[in-house]
């Protein structure tokens, strides 16, 4: 079988299909592609009939393709037409002209044409072409703007995207190909993630979000700004953004929460998990701008009495989800705060002292009801990473970092460019 | 217990809060009717009053009703696939007839940005400044207004003063010749002269009204807005009413000017004389109060505009856009943008272009719109019809009636005028 070594999918479209006498039956309408792996494989061709309904043939019924025709390697009369199988993807009606997300580029570019090339004997998807050229190219004007150009001595850059990191919008059927194609998304950054999903169409941005492991789409979601995430998450079938809200630290969940209708805050809370549902309900009893509106349940806390020994085993098996480690509190049976210490005084700590020994008695916190900006000014006054908040009897309710406490102060314009101090 | 009553009273806040935003923002709708009346409009209008009295109005009443009809539409598929009118087209339609879309679109565009200064340069002579200052000037100042992304905080100040357009029904219904009855008489009764001047005309009212650019602006619109389709009814509500608005203004222009020129027997060639129309409420000051309200019209739209053209232009051929992305990121789309302020404005500077030529180049551009329509409404009506896409929101066979009229319509005068030109030319 005698292959090209690439061609651009709008180059082949239109050209006529040869049976083996020469004579031509028609011409290649688009080709078709299973979803498998990285580098999909052209599995069937479609073939435009005139006057007849348009035929799909298996590609193994191509002898060769040269510049001029396609031919295949029996006469049409003896060859089975076949369908369209679970997962697989007609390429002009689908892909072309529309719009995928680049993953390794992080943004989201509309496809003008499709490489295909031959790579271990078959022929396969390989690059999508974007960018001016490729344009030109579906005009047949690339050689005249090549001429053009290179009058002015300047070079027209092709611009591709190798296809293992194309990730594109349809829904995708089976799972395999969902954890592949996932995985791609998964290596993103949660805040190009939360880019990308801003630029997509409020439909494909529902498939995108939903085709996503709940982590995955929890990280991006924290990331989005919040009116739309809040549109995005009102589009969300109930179960899908329940289990995402259950995956979003509990402080993100209820600023969330709070920008819902308040039947649909309704519907969620009591589709989400029980202790993640009461966590949110606690944040949203406080007002937005207070230390109580700020503040996350996820903090380290250990009893006093502990060994430093005692205490480390203890965050090992306890504290997987806690944004802040650096600084570990201590309580008392009742919860009630006594103390606390940072990382560094646990880890250098001679493991059998007891941690009572070595931390810090005199805290500095807040009660849930203090302003967002006192509590920003104790954490720049003490440079603090975080502080802490009890309730009236002392005991621990949660503790506010200082990247939400300047995130409340700092106009939204500047607090895009302070690096989250915090996040994964 | 206590936890409880607070959290009640968040979700309450909330719940205000957001009726207080639903009647703060004004739509799509009403924003896309004013800026309608942009000044190709005032010009339109004014020469159709003043030129032909009230020989023209009749065509207001089918614009209106195509008009609306074509506005639902571009919301309703805004709202339906949440995708602009450029993607759709190359969704669909595929690379070719995009470009050429985009290709017709760039420079009917141009020829209506080209207008919007000249109308500033036209209220800048009025009221004694030279266009030489006045529209570099505006051009500078509508530029850094838009790539600065300062644009929103204006758009009230706009939509405010548009309040001036008030004058003129006030000021038809202050004329001494104007006889309702006439007026009622010609609004329902049309009458067409088959020759150039007359066909250009109905051209360019329909044009003017109906104005390609102002698809693209509604549906972009509408998708940024993000209505749900539960929320439609309410949205489609709105472009309505923001239709009627701008033909019961346009309708008012007209007679006015109809009132007062048309029955003194002049025939206007530049824009200050359209000013006459305002005497009856404003006396001497008429020309200082028409001077102001193009001027706020021809700003208006010049800072919506080009941007509209170029953010369609970037999306149909799959560039990045967007004002807050950087210039490397979005060469394209900058270029195009500043292009078209510059190529608009130059025009309008050239040597050689008298007072007389603003508003001639007002007027065509206007024209150029009515001919670009009907292959636009085409498009549209392929969209729209199309179940894969719009599902069961397909038109009715009324509105298909209503859309494929108006494109049948105007391309029979199109090529009535065409062949009115070639073979029968009239003097004038």
């Amino acid at each position: 079988m005698i292959f090209f070594a690439e061609a651009y999918l709008s180059q082949l479209i239109g050209r006529a299909v040869r049976d083996p006498s020469g004579q031509v039956v028609g011409r290649l309408e688009d080709l078709i592609v299973s979803r498998n792996g990285a580098f999909p494989p052209v599995t069937k061709i479609l073939l435009r009939r005139r006057k007849q309904e348009s035929l799909a043939l298996p590609w193994s019924t191509v002898r060769s393709v040269s510049e001029e025709a396609i031919t295949l390697s029996a006469p049409l009369d003896r060859i089975t037409p076949s369908l369209l199988e679970d997962g697989e993807v007609f390429l002009a009606k689908v892909v072309m002209d529309r719009q995928i997300v680049d993953t390794h580029g992080r943004r989201v570019v509309k496809v003008n044409d499709l490489k295909l090339g031959s790579v271990g004997g078959r022929v396969r998807l390989i690059a999508a072409a974007v960018g001016t050229r490729s344009v030109l190219r579906r005009l047949n004007l690339e050689g005249i703007a090549l001429a053009v150009c290179s009058w002015f001595g300047y070079r027209l850059p092709e611009h591709l995207i190798s296809w293992e990191h194309v990730r594109t919008l349809e829904p995708v059927p089976d799972q395999l190909q969902l954890d592949i194609e996932g995985d791609r998304l998964k290596r993103m950054h949660p805040a190009d993630l939360a880019d990308i999903i801003s630029d997509l169409h409020a439909k494909d941005r529902v498939a995108l979000v939903s085709s996503l492991d709940e982590e995955t789409a929890a990280e991006a979601l924290e990331e989005m700004e919040p009116e739309e995430r809040a549109a995005l998450l009102n589009s969300l079938p109930g179960h899908v953004g329940a289990g995402i809200l259950d995956e979003m630290a509990p402080d993100e969940s209820a600023d969330l929460v709070a920008d819902l209708s308040p039947e649909r805050q309704h519907e969620l809370l009591s589709l989400m998990g029980e202790e993640e549902a009461s966590d949110v309900r606690e944040l949203l009893s406080y007002p937005e701008d207070s230390a109580g509106g700020l503040m996350t349940t996820e903090y380290v806390g250990v009893r006093a009495g502990l060994t430093a020994e005692q205490a480390v085993v203890h965050l090992r098996e306890k504290h997987e989800d806690a944004e802040v480690i650096y600084y570990i509190y201590v309580v008392d049976n009742d919860n009630r705060l006594v103390g606390v210490m940072n990382l560094k005084d646990l880890i250098l700590a001679p493991p059998q002292a007891i941690v009572d020994t070595f931390m810090a008695a005199n805290v500095i916190k807040v009660t849930p009801e203090v302003h967002q900006e006192q509590v920003a000014k104790l954490i720049a006054r003490y440079n603090m990473l975080a502080i802490p908040v009890v309730d009236k009897e002392g005991k621990m309710q949660g503790i506010v970092t200082m990247d939400d406490a300047i995130d409340s102060v700092l106009p939204t314009k500047y607090k895009k460019r302070i690096p989250r101090a915090f996040a994964p | 217990m206590g936890r409880d009553l607070l959290y009640r009273r968040r979700l309450l806040a909330v719940r205000l809060r957001s009726l207080a935003i639903f009647f703060a923002v004004i739509g799509p709708g009403i924003i896309t009717a004013n800026v309608d009346n942009d000044a190709g409009g005032i010009a339109v209008y004014s020469v159709a009053g003043a030129n032909f009295g009230y020989r023209l109005l009749w065509v207001l009443i089918p614009t209106m009703i195509a008009l609306i009809v074509i506005q639902e539409m571009c919301a309703r598929m805004g709202v339906v696939t949440s995708k602009g009118l450029a993607d759709l087209i190359r969704e669909n339609f595929r690379v070719k007839v995009t470009v050429w879309m985009m290709l017709a679109l760039v420079i009917t565009n141009a020829a209506n940005t080209a207008s919007e200064f000249a109308g500033l340069a036209a209220a800048g002579e009025i009221l004694g400044v030279t266009r030489y200052l006045v529209v570099p000037a505006c051009a500078l100042l509508v530029w850094v207004l838009v790539v600065k992304g300062t644009y929103r905080g204006v758009e009230k100040a706009f939509l405010f003063a548009c309040l001036i357009y008030l004058a003129y029904p006030i000021s038809g219904f202050l004329a001494p010749n104007l006889k309702w009855g006439e007026v009622f008489h010609q609004t329902i009764m049309p009458s067409i002269d088959l020759n150039t001047a007359f066909l250009i005309m109905i051209i360019s009212v329909i044009g003017t009204t109906i104005a390609p650019w102002m698809q693209f602006y509604l549906q972009a619109s509408v998708v940024e807005k993000g209505t749900r389709l539960e929320q439609y009814p309410w949205g489609r509500l709105e472009v309505i009413l923001g239709c009627v608005i701008a033909i019961v203004i346009a309708f008012f222009i007209t007679v006015a000017c109809g009132a007062t020129i048309f029955t003194t027997g002049e025939r206007i060639t530049d824009a200050a004389q359209a000013a006459v129309a305002l005497r009856p409420l404003a006396g001497r000051f008429a020309s200082l109060l028409f001077a102001i309200g193009l001027f706020n019209a021809s700003l208006f739209a010049a800072s919506i505009l080009p941007l509209s053209t170029s953010l369609a232009v970037c999306e149909g051929i799959g560039w990045e856009r967007g004002v807050d992305r950087t210039f490397r990121e979005a060469r394209e789309f900058y270029l195009l943008y500043t292009m078209l302020i510059v190529v608009g404005a130059a025009v309008v500077l050239l040597p050689g272009i008298s007072t007389a030529h603003l508003l001639k180049i007002m007027i065509i551009s206007q024209f150029l719109n009515g001919l670009l329509l009907p292959v636009l409404l085409i498009l549209m009506l392929r969209l729209i019809n199309n179940r894969n896409l719009m599902e069961k929101h397909v038109n009715s066979r009324l509105y298909n009636f209503i859309a494929w009229g108006t494109a049948i319509g105007v391309g029979l005068l199109s090529i009535a005028l065409a062949i009115i030109t070639l073979f029968f030319p009239s003097p004038g």
